[in-house]
């Protein structure tokens, strides 16, 4: 059982937008030495580089938050609210949740709150309170900037061991790349540090000379390593915030592609270049991600935004080394990145403007969604993700090539919703369809079916049989349309489907928030 | 231990299991124990190392028996012999030996034929006959030996007849299952099954928990040494097609079927079968095989066994070389095909199912490990390989025939990088599926050879389907590091081809 536990559950700050604003610590600074690490350039297996036990590090089930109650966490900066007071938590405290409440330290008070903005790739969540008791003789907490490396830090919650709260101290061990078990595919700036958090602690800042400088998110559990705690620092925080500034938070942006460093001699001769220690090779660029067609396989990436990449893929930043990523990391949907190239030996200027990759997103987990299906004739259709993986141990050879390779080998563009008959809800129009589980739809009736949607709308027509070919090899998938509406009433109230279907893809609305409006409006 | 273990490697799988029980009297013991035609067979070998495919295991040797059969041969299976450098005969009661040589062997129906140097060895010990008429409730004696020579009996119940995949994976063979407590022996390697006094059948694998064991039959016996009586070995016929029951009425409407009547719906065709050959071609039912007609499942009813799987007349009851007639329905019209089986040998695959005593190819350049994909590559991934091995190579194995189905060429893989000067940035390279070397496509080893005889501008590209895409070699300095890798990793040849 190797596992990075979310230390779930509680609170960070109360913080008034204006504060949060004003909170210019840098923006991303990594310390010197920082040890390279891949962004978001390496999605498919989200296996950060680094420690050897990180690779087997799975993500803990977050912790039962279904009534998350994030509590104030210290008295030592109480005194006024400002005006739009809002909670800094993990977005694993708040994911899936029905219904939230805050308590704080000093009030017997249970008060109901709600999300305002969740933030799953980076693990981050504002939430409010509309009461306006809780706020009453509370000071909201300030940034500061990225903790010194073995600097004292002291982390507060309220971990397991007791009711109330607790401080824990250490130094600051390391500032690196990891990847954010939350999601499972994003990689982002952490700063670990040895003083002890546990589950309870989640969401809890980790304080130094009075400002917050980091939300305690993620560490290892005991019997994988000792003392390795990770806190989410203030660059991510404050990106998150600037983010969200237009009432919407668009996640991170992203070049969507893969790239190799550049270090055999022999190579670079190859692509033209000096030997000067610069440059990265691009190897896939995913048609669908912010390069895809302005960079091409093969284009060797000399600087971005001006500044030189090496050919081990870091970039001089602000003193210190960073992964070239990290340029993009910084950066918001619909900003330009510009790129120095070498295509064919012939040097060029691209500028690029970066999106979210969505291909990637499949491969992570999602929350706050209701899983999209169809049920047909007692045939549940699933579009393929991270969550229908792990839920159904899908262990078909081409359903798993599908799933490994679907952003690598741009699948997405034929299939952008890969669609598994996952399950079938025995009834006699489905007898003998066992076999079929597991096969990927690929055609209906000769229409190609690329997404969700389509194959509802296949399903809608009216003709004499649906005639379902599916990927690779097989017979195709016969169902009578006289036979499916015979056993629809039969399957519904036998098996107790609500809904036949569900196709939305949007995020489920929290409850509360519908009611308070927020602050978008 | 190693005879035990060796026992365990089989997961029992069920399926196809025939329900015929055919009254007999089970009382009847299957043996008369006597001086019977046994020879202990020792054999010693080496097994190869894909991942070093320059070098050989750790040697390896099995301690088994051997039956005697007519014209001096002795019947044992083929995995004993399987890698082997040195195979002895050894009478049990006498301890004399004798070196001898494998004479025929098949590793898909797991049957090899040994024939002693000395052709006096086997004097005195009268040959076995077979005895092809086992059917399920009759009763069989598993021997084994003592050290002494002394006959170890055991005895044990046929509960069923069917068929089912042997070790190598190619195919699908007649089995018997029986229920049987087998005791260890030094020699429980290939364990002969008797019923009265003739031979019924030579032990495929045993699960000492649930006490079954599966035996390879006397007919699929008497099928390989009619076969080894030719002058080359012509090897059991291969289907050559995958198959899908047509039981559900709305699939039977939807392709022409009226009635019930039975048949398999043909859902893929191996480019090169016999099958295709003859005209099959995917979505056509096949309603009969010779004179059988196949029901919805696939069976047909077999003179002795009754209900069993149809890849039976195949196997069981085919010879490669016969002319036989296939019924189809073809867009629900009746068709007939004539269909001359063939055996598909291992080579004819894109992906070779299993490779025994043969070396693995390679070409090593410049620190850059070439290889052909083969199942027997994957299988050092252990017994989990399916999941374990890289899942592009699973997939490609999977599904070679639907993804190149103009068949006839090899999967080159780069499987790994060795450390010297030439390759120094490339340590994260491997497990890559190779498309083209200096611009030419690859599809073999051979290919690989003579492509990078064929710089351009000095370099050697190698391009591939995964990241990073492109690897460069300079082709000097590749040849430069050659000496250098070998005497580093003790790589006696930079490549072995065919």
């Amino acid at each position: 059982m190797v596992r990075r536990v979310i230390f779930a559950c509680w609170l960070i700050l109360c913080a008034g937008g204006e504060v949060l604003a004003q909170q210019n610590t840098p923006p991303l600074p990594p310390g010197e030495g920082m040890p390279p690490a891949s962004s978001s350039a390496t999605p498919a297996p989200p296996e950060p580089v680094g420690p050897p036990l990180k690779p087997s590090a799975a993500p803990a089930p977050p912790a039962p938050i279904v009534i998350a109650a994030p509590k104030q966490p210290n008295g030592k900066i109480e005194k006024s609210v400002v005006a739009g007071p809002r909670i800094m938590t993990n977005a694993h405290v708040v994911s899936n949740t029905r219904y939230l409440t805050v308590e704080r330290d000093g009030d017997p008070n249970k008060y109901p709150a709600r999300v305002l903005f969740v933030a799953h790739d980076c693990d981050l969540a504002l939430i409010t309170v509309d009461s306006p008791d809780f706020y009453k003789n509370m000071v909201p907490l300030t940034f500061g900037g990225i903790p010194e490396l073995e600097s004292v830090v002291s982390a507060y919650g309220y971990p397991i061991g007791g009711e109330r709260m607790s401080v824990t101290t250490g130094i600051v061990s390391r500032i690196d790349f990891q990847l954010y078990t939350h999601s499972s595919i994003d990689q982002h700036l952490a700063v670990q540090i040895s003083a002890q958090i546990n589950p309870g602690n989640s969401g809890g800042p980790v304080m130094q000379n009075a400002k917050v400088v980091g939300v305690a998110f993620q560490g290892y559990s005991g019997d994988v390593a000792q003392g390795v705690a990770y806190m989410i620092p203030t660059p991510v925080i404050q990106r998150f915030l600037t983010d969200i500034k237009d009432g919407h938070y668009d996640k991170y942006v992203d070049l969507g592609l893969t790239y190799s460093k550049l270090q055999n001699p022999a190579q670079r001769r190859y692509l033209g270049l000096q030997d000067d220690g610069h440059g990265v090779i691009v190897n896939t660029v995913i048609e669908a991600g912010s390069a895809g067609r302005v960079l091409k396989q093969g284009d060797v990436l000399l600087s971005i935004d001006d500044h030189p990449i090496g050919s081990d893929a870091f970039v001089e930043l602000e003193g210190g080394r960073a992964e070239f990523q990290e340029i993009v990391e910084r950066k918001f949907k619909g900003d330009k990145v510009k790129l120095d190239l070498l295509r064919d030996k012939k040097p060029m200027t691209v500028s690029i403007e970066l999106n979210t990759v969505w291909p990637y997103l499949t491969q992570g987990h999602y929350y706050d969604m209701r899983p999209r299906y169809i049920v047909f004739g007692g045939l549940l259709f699933q579009p393929l993700c991270l969550d229908l993986m792990e839920a159904y141990q899908m262990t078909d050879p081409r359903v798993r090539h599908f799933f490994d390779f679907f952003v690598q080998e741009q699948i997405y563009l034929e299939h952008p919703d890969v669609i598994v008959l996952t399950n079938i809800l025995p009834d006699p129009t489905n007898t003998y369809l066992t076999p079929y589980r597991a096969s990927i739809v690929d055609e209906v009736n000769g229409k190609k079916i690329g997404t969700l949607r389509d194959l509802a709308e296949a399903f809608a027509e009216t003709p004499d049989r649906f005639v379902i070919k599916m990927v690779g090899e097989g017979p195709p998938l016969v169902l009578e349309r006289s036979q499916v509406e015979g056993a629809r009433e039969r399957i519904r109230s036998r098996y107790n489907v609500i809904q036949e279907q569900n196709l939305d893809e949007q995020p489920i609305a929290q409850p509360a928030q519908a009611s308070a409006g927020g602050p978008s409006s | 231990m190693q005879g035990i273990r060796l026992l365990l490697f089989a997961a029992f799988s069920c399926f196809g299991v025939t329900n015929t029980f055919a009254k007999k009297d089970v009382t009847q013991a299957a043996v008369q124990p006597r001086q019977l035609s046994l020879v202990r067979v020792n054999v010693t070998g080496q097994g190869f190392d894909y991942f070093r495919p320059w070098q050989k295991r750790a040697p390896f040797s099995k301690r088994a028996l051997g039956a005697v059969l007519s014209q001096g041969r002795v019947l044992v299976t083929a995995d004993l012999v399987a890698n082997q450098n040195y195979v002895e005969l050894e009478r049990a009661e006498s301890g004399e030996k004798t070196a001898a040589s494998v004479e025929v062997v098949d590793y898909e129906a797991n049957l090899a034929l040994l024939q002693p140097q000395d052709k006096k060895f086997l004097e005195g010990l009268p040959p076995l006959e077979l005895t092809n008429d086992t059917v399920v409730g009759d009763r069989l004696a598993a021997l084994q030996l003592e050290q002494t020579g002394a006959l170890v009996v055991t005895d044990g119940l046929v509960t069923a007849i069917q068929v089912l995949r042997y070790p190598a994976e190619v195919g699908q063979f007649l089995t018997y299952r029986l229920s049987i407590a087998l005791q260890f022996r030094d020699n429980s390697y290939t364990v002969p099954l008797v019923k009265n006094n003739k031979l019924a059948g030579l032990l495929l694998r045993y699960d000492p928990r649930s006490q079954l064991m599966d035996v390879i039959p006397a007919p699929i016996i008497t099928h390989f040494l009619k076969d080894a009586a030719k002058p080359n070995y012509p090897g059991f016929p291969s289907i050559g097609f995958s198959y899908f029951p047509t039981r559900d009425p709305q699939l039977r409407k939807y392709s022409g079927e009226s009635g019930n009547g039975g048949g398999v719906y043909v859902t893929g065709i191996e480019p090169g079968a016999a099958v295709q050959k003859a005209g099959l071609r995917v979505g056509d039912i096949v309603t009969a095989i010779g004179n059988s007609e196949l029901d919805q499942n696939g069976n047909y009813i077999d003179p002795l066994y009754k209900k069993i799987d149809f890849t039976n007349l195949f196997t069981m009851r085919g010879y490669s070389g016969e002319k036989v007639p296939f019924k189809i329905h073809r867009q629900g019209q009746p068709m007939q095909l004539e269909v001359t089986l063939e055996h598909r040998s291992a080579d004819d695959y894109i992906i070779p199912p299993y490779s025994r005593d043969e070396a693995p190819q390679y070409y090593i350049l410049g620190g850059l490990i070439f290889q052909e994909l083969t199942r027997q590559y994957l299988r050092e991934w252990g017994t989990n390989w399916l999941k374990d091995a890289p899942q592009r190579f699973v997939y490609l194995d999977r599904f070679q025939w639907e993804l190149f189905p103009e068949g006839h060429r090899r999967i080159v893989i780069l499987s790994q990088v060795l450390p010297v000067n030439g390759t120094i940035g490339y340590d994260d390279v491997g497990y890559l599926t190779v498309t083209k070397i200096n611009g030419k496509e690859v599809h073999s080893l051979e290919d690989l050879a003579a492509a990078v005889q064929q710089p351009v501008d000095g370099f050697v590209k190698v391009e591939t389907v995964e990241d990073p895409k492109q690897v460069e070699l300079d082709a000097n300095q590749a040849e430069r590091d050659g000496p250098r890798l070998q005497e580093n990793f003790g790589i006696p040849v930079l490549q072995r081809l065919k």
